[in-house]
């Protein structure tokens, strides 16, 4: 495995090998490991060790890329020359403003020996804990425990040299049972020490106890308390299709020409934050400029999108460090999202509601109108309907169809407790929401 | 020796050469990786070494996009010891790495028998050798990137011409995957894919709005086993004001009112109807729990096979994995299973299910070969081939004409189905309401849900074969770590009877 201090030296030996006016070099390594268990039991676990090289060369305003995963002299000779060779050949991008100098990075320490240490048998023991619960009470585990090390590093012939090496370690569990009952927990944190499996285990099988012999309920608005997994894919969409730049610009994004306008709670406040002490994945983006706090939304108020080189200089706007491994057709992207934190627990979101529904998490959500982020999608492993401040009863899993935008205007509790969901270099930090409004079109047979 | 008979395969050795590297011969890395293997104590291992290279080249409103060559190169060892699976791999492709790799993967093997189960058993299949090529009458990675981009650049063009359409693009995208599969069992097989693909798509956008119209595929455009001659049988600059002037024209479209439609849905969004509602709910390990927590597990039982009415009498479909030029033809699967044809569902019964050699026990059956991976640092899991609702009889124009009130939609917008692949949504690009059995007014992304064995039961025609056609998806996304898949689908336009449109809406 690549530390950081080889990665650059990788990278600035790449960028010396292309001959162009301007080239840059990403380097990102990876060793990785994923248990995964169904059925009580481990069904798959896979190890692998790879690092990806991808140069980007510059002829003027013309720009080429290849990449390859062999490391001797030949090939990365080979990548570079073919990235020159695509350069020549392409027609000129007139708006390419040239690749970006370098900036002061912090590089904080974020990987950690113990997810280095956590190996097959560490994982295995892991999973035997995280399934024990599930077995006792008959039920049937599934999910995985994941252990990766990465190292990112960007050099560029006008000075970029950047690197930094991050862990991550990962549970997950969905707990089933016969009776159509079912849980799920989740884990996601640098340092693997941090992992409770015995705990982790324990959620899952109590929801799906709680869960069980679920009913049905009418499709209609309802006031909804969303878990943090069902935030942490409204946050994602909103990333996806509104958050960058590229977007608002083609005005695809919620945001376009609403700038400055209140469309959602004052209790919304979300967050790309890299820098945060909490946060996971690197400081730096993948053309190595630094990445920059940005506030999206603020107390209801749409902000500015995140830029990367290309587009801060096409619009006149400060580079927010948010660019893409090149060649990259979705243009800045905010990979640090976290809604700030409210002052409500779980238990008070869901004390205040009347008569609703509680979403553990949903399932294979797309996006059916980009510019009103209308979502489609499922709930799964947990869902109840919420009667006088009580889990009332479980519910089959129901769909949704719902403008995010709208879902987060009627935004009226937010938890003080937040957790990450995804993968360390692009995480969400998202915590529990009570929603007035949301839109249920729909339940599973 | 597997016979070649019935298959379609383009070319073929039965002594394969394998290809060196750096001094080495690849059978010669492949073999010291099973030994290796052997001797830490695996019951049963194979190796894989498999080299991709990917050309993807993008054009947006009259600027490139991205000019991107990709090569990916590694080994990977799957072991089976005390009765569990390990996997490891390597960028690395030397005789070391491989006895490296090999014993990672039985240590690794050893760890999973920890927490296992009944031991594994394989269901047994005849240990293959040969070569298996796709067919490109016209290597893409021949043709010259100035003759790509000229392409790109006036299909590109040629969706400019409506004044709404302010945002465009055109792009190509080529694969060549070659790979080489030994198995502890004598299996030594090589293979080479090499695969195209080209889309368009025109944004038309105003007043806060915007629509898409894509051709002749969303989400990625249309893909084949196939050369640069598939990508000139596209016609993308033909095709391109067409596509303009539908999406301009959407705009101001009215989306379509709510309630139920008899509904009849185009070839490629048949195909994704297919995938989702019937290619994902069939895969045996999904009905056996195994992957559960990710992409969740189906309705279908075990016991359902022979009894389960999925659908109706139109409805048969198959699962091949010998149709020439689709995305899901090979010559055998990554078990070295051979490519072959079975039914899933057979006159609206479910017939059977994509299987492996894991799995195929749990029904009584030998795997029909669907176990593929998507690169050298992945596991084969079970996936899809070319699986195919079957051609009807049905012209569309007589189809059409045959429905006095409904809706007709064509390509895919969104799509989403539950974790038992019950409950779906999907949203096309754009749609016409139907009236006295003429196609009339334009309508915007109409959507329409359903439940699977409901919605399939109420198919009641699907067009013929002159309307049949194998639809590629590059971007079938499963597992963990994710592997996305490229697959495929044939279909004929089809209709259903009350299904409820305009959700949401």
């Amino acid at each position: 495995m690549l530390t950081p201090i080889q990665a650059r030296e990788l990278a600035r030996h790449v960028v010396e090998l292309t001959p162009a006016d301007q080239a840059e070099c990403l380097v990102a390594a990876e060793k990785s490991a994923l248990t995964r268990f169904a059925n009580n039991r481990i069904n798959q676990n896979v190890a692998e060790t790879n690092a990806l090289i991808s140069v980007r060369a510059v002829l003027g305003k013309h720009i080429g890329v290849a990449s390859t995963n062999r490391l001797d002299d030949a090939s990365l000779r080979a990548a570079a020359e073919a990235a020159v060779a695509a350069a020549r050949i392409s027609p000129e991008d007139p708006n390419f403003p040239g690749l970006p100098g370098p900036a002061p990075v912090e590089t904080p320490e974020r990987a950690y020996p113990s997810t280095r240490a956590f190996d097959a048998e560490a994982r295995a023991r892991a999973v035997g804990a995280i399934i024990d619960q599930s077995s006792e009470h008959g039920l049937t585990a599934a999910g995985k425990v994941r252990a990766a090390e990465h190292t990112i590093a960007v050099a560029n012939s006008l000075g970029v040299d950047v690197g930094m090496a991050l862990t991550g370690a990962q549970a997950t569990v969905l707990s089933a049972g016969a009776d159509g009952g079912s849980g799920w927990a989740s884990f996601l944190d640098g340092d693997a020490a941090n992992l409770a499996p015995k705990a982790l285990g324990d959620v899952a099988a109590d929801l799906a106890l709680r869960s069980a012999t679920p009913g049905a309920l009418d499709a209609g608005e309802y006031a909804v308390v969303l878990g943090p997994e069902a935030v942490s894919d409204i946050l994602d969409f909103l990333a996806y299709v509104g958050f960058s730049a590229k977007a608002v610009e083609e005005g695809r994004s919620f945001m376009s020409g609403h700038i400055g306008e209140k469309l959602m709670s004052e209790l919304v406040s979300i967050t790309d934050d890299a820098l945060a002490p909490h946060a996971m994945g690197t400081t730096f983006d993948y053309e190595g400029q630094p990445k920059v706090r940005v506030p999206l939304v603020e107390r209801g108020v749409v902000g500015q999108p995140v830029t990367d080189s290309y587009w801060a200089a096409k619009l006149g706007r400060p580079n927010t460090g948010h660019a893409l491994p090149a060649p990259n057709t979705y243009g800045p992207m905010p990979l640090n999202v976290e809604f700030a934190a409210g002052d409500a627990t779980l238990d008070e979101l869901i004390g205040s509601v009347k008569h609703g529904v509680y979403v553990t998490r949903f399932h294979y959500v797309n996006v059916e109108d980009p510019v009103s982020v209308l979502l489609t999608g499922m709930t799964r492993d947990g869902t109840f309907a919420i009667e006088n401040g009580k889990l009332a009863r479980p519910l089959k899993n129901l769909r949704f169809t719902q403008s995010a935008v709208e879902a987060l205007a009627s935004c009226q509790g937010v938890t003080r407790e937040r957790s990450f969901i995804g993968v360390e270099e692009s995480a969400a930090f998202a915590p529990a929401l009570l929603l007035g409004r949301f839109a249920f079109t729909g339940q599973t047979a | 020796m597997l016979g070649w008979a019935g298959t379609t395969r383009r070319c073929c050795r039965t002594d394969p050469p394998f290809t060196g590297v750096r001094g080495h011969r690849l059978n010669d890395i492949i073999a010291a990786a099973l030994e290796a293997a052997t001797s830490a104590g695996a019951s049963y291992a194979d190796a894989r070494v498999v080299d991709t290279s990917i050309e993807e080249i993008g054009v947006a409103s009259g600027v490139v996009e991205g000019v991107e060559r990709s090569d990916s190169f590694g080994i990977g060892v799957r072991a089976i010891a005390e009765g569990a699976w390990g996997f490891a791999s390597a960028a690395e492709v030397t005789p070391e790495s491989a006895v490296r790799v090999a014993r990672e993967a039985v240590a690794i093997a050893r760890a999973s028998a920890l927490v296992t189960g009944e031991p594994l058993h394989l269901a047994p299949v005849e240990p293959a050798r040969g070569t298996w090529s796709s067919r490109a009458d016209i290597d893409p990675f021949a043709v010259s990137l100035e003759d790509k981009l000229a392409l790109l650049f006036a299909a590109d063009e040629a969706l400019r011409g409506e004044p709404h359409v302010q945002l465009t693009k055109a792009h190509l995208g080529f694969r060549r995957q070659h790979s080489w599969l030994g198995s502890t069992e004598g299996t030594f097989v090589e293979q080479t894919a090499i695969e195209s693909g080209a889309g368009i798509v025109a944004y038309a956008v105003d007043n806060g709005e915007v629509v898409s119209r894509s051709y002749p595929n969303s989400h990625g455009g249309g893909w084949s086993q196939a050369g640069w001659e598939y990508v000139l049988g596209l016609d993308l600059v033909g095709n391109a004001p067409r596509v303009a002037q539908q999406a301009s024209a959407l705009l101001t479209a009215p989306f379509v009112e709510p309630g139920t439609r008899d509904l009849i849905i185009d070839a490629s969004q048949m195909s994704l109807q297919v995938h989702e509602s019937i290619g994902h709910p069939t895969e045996l390990d999904r009905v056996l729990g195994e992957e559960a927590a990710f992409a969740g597990t189906s309705f279908v039982t075990l016991d359902d096979i022979g009894s389960l009415k999925y659908g109706s009498e139109f409805v048969t479909v198959t699962s091949d994995a010998t149709i020439p030029g689709s995305l899901g033809s090979f010559g055998w699967d990554d078990e070295g299973v051979p490519a072959q044809r079975d039914y899933i569902v057979r006159e609206g019964i479910l017939a059977g299910l994509q299987s492996s050699r894991e799995t195929a026990p749990a029904i009584g059956r030998t795997s029909n070969g669907c176990m593929r991976a998507d690169g050298w640092n992945r596991i084969p899991l079970v996936r899809m081939t070319t699986v195919s609702l079957e051609p009807g009889t049905w012209s569309f124009e007589d189809l059409v004409a045959d429905t006095e009130g409904g809706l007709y939609v064509e390509t895919n917008n969104s799509w989403s189905i539950d974790d038992k692949r019950l409950n779906f949504q999907f949203a096309t690009e754009i749609g016409w309401e139907i009236e006295g059995g003429l196609l009339k007014r334009m309508v915007r992304q109409p959507n329409y849900t359903g439940i699977t064995p409901q919605f399939w039961g109420s198919c009641d025609a699907v067009c013929s074969r002159d309307y049949w056609s194998v639809w590629g998806l590059a971007n079938c996304g499963k597992g963990e770590p994710m592997q996305v898949a490229r697959v495929a689908h044939g279909a004929a336009p089809a209709r259903f009877r009350n299904v409820q449109v305009g959700v949401g809406r």
